[in-house]
């Protein structure tokens, strides 16, 4: 079965998630606009943390004329990413991160018809459907009552939503062996798998 | 397997009581004590009646006297909200504060060097004397994602309950689907988005 947001052979996302694979440094690294970014807020390691990422993003005005992202969607976009579970991201990582949230961007701003930074639940569902998340009528009821304040759900929580609904199909996706949409979980690794999002 | 199945002892603490039971003493009669009445009058500023998640934040600290994270806050008032309305009124801001009074309980004795945070080997016997059997790694996990990055790297009150909760909800979440209780689950990837988003948001 094919899952939303996997790799097309040849290793790009499909559906408007955007982003080029992870990869080695490549030249120019440091003419890369987003380098400036990055290099601004990151400390000495070359990693950022999630409060740093949060002023990253601000500073690079990815949300445009959208409030920017708070500290827990930072938080979840790096566990999104985070290869090497420390926490922080490197940056290409967040060169990655960077080109899947501008992906979801487009596709808020599609569905926010009246351009009031918010889109309904209605408008949610057929977002989120057409970015080609199977989502029950519950899940959709869930989702819009976690993220919504009197019925709509601004930017930043439906980064926060993407993020998540990513990350648990990554993890659902990378344990199904035969790839027809089924999984034997095991009790401890079902815990560990989602609570790790 | 181990007696109690491969969860260890059935799912998580057989107790009643700290993870979302009833009170100490099982059947408290709904009131309200005069303390959390003034306490609540304190918080509702614009006195609506009711607390929103931002008032509740102004109310819970933890050790480190960090009000409480967004999230777990969400979580509480989502509880204790019979109403559905995102708020929650005196009654439930009463039970409510019962419930994160259980909660500290639970918190100190497991921060057995009383740092006022618990660590990772705090953790770790946390788990496992709830009857999670879950592993080092996952604890670390844990740990990495709700600390500041610090060289002791602990969680504060808020975050604890809200960790415990997640297990506590997942689990039964699992065990519903689990009906043979052999700790293993064939899930589809709808229903596993479906379980997962209605107990984790």
């Amino acid at each position: 079965m094919a899952y939303p947001g996997q790799p097309a052979p040849g290793g790009f996302y499909q559906g408007g998630y955007g982003g080029a694979p992870g990869g080695p440094a490549f030249p120019g690294q440091a003419q890369d606009p987003l380098y400036g970014y990055f290099a601004a807020v990151g400390g000495q390691d070359g990693q950022i943390d999630a409060d740093e990422l949060q002023r990253c993003l601000t500073q690079s005005g990815i949300a445009g004329a959208y409030k920017p992202f708070n500290l827990e969607t930072c938080r979840l976009m790096i566990s999104m990413l985070d290869r090497d579970m420390s926490g922080t991201l490197g940056f290409n990582e967040f060169k990655e991160l960077w080109a899947v949230v501008n992906g979801w961007k487009q596709h808020f701003v599609s569905f926010d018809s009246d351009g009031s930074g918010t889109v309904d639940r209605q408008e949610l569902e057929k977002a989120l459907m057409t970015m080609g998340f199977r989502l029950s009528p519950q899940a959709v009821t869930a989702i819009t009552r976690r993220y919504s304040t009197q019925g709509k759900i601004a930017f930043d929580d439906y980064i926060a939503c993407c993020v998540k609904l990513r990350a648990l199909t990554e993890c659902f996706r990378r344990r199904d062996a035969t790839q027809q949409g089924f999984v034997n979980f095991h009790y401890d690794d079902f815990i560990q798998c989602v609570m790790s999002i | 397997p181990p007696p109690g199945g491969p969860y260890g002892s059935p799912y998580g603490c057989p107790q009643p009581g700290p993870y979302g039971g009833a009170a100490p003493g099982g059947n408290a009669p709904p009131g309200v004590d005069p303390e959390a009445f003034s306490w609540f009058q304190a918080v509702d500023e614009d006195h609506s009646g009711f607390i929103s998640v931002k008032e509740l934040k102004q109310a819970l600290v933890n050790n480190n006297w960090s009000t409480f994270n967004d999230e777990t806050c969400l979580l509480m008032i989502n509880m204790f909200d019979k109403t559905r309305s995102g708020r929650i009124d005196v009654y439930g801001f009463s039970a409510l504060l019962r419930f994160i009074q259980q909660w500290r309980g639970l918190f100190q004795q497991h921060d057995r060097d009383q740092s006022g945070s618990i660590s990772f080997s705090e953790l770790q016997q946390a788990f496992s004397q709830m009857g999670y059997n879950l592993s080092p790694q996952f604890s670390q996990l844990l740990l990495a994602r709700y600390s500041q990055r610090c060289p002791q790297p602990s969680i504060q009150l808020d975050r604890f309950i809200h960790i415990c909760m997640q297990l506590q909800s997942l689990t039964d979440a699992f065990r519903e689907k689990d009906t043979a209780l052999l700790g293993n689950a064939r899930l589809s990837y709808e229903d596993f988005l479906t379980m997962v988003v209605t107990r984790m948001l």
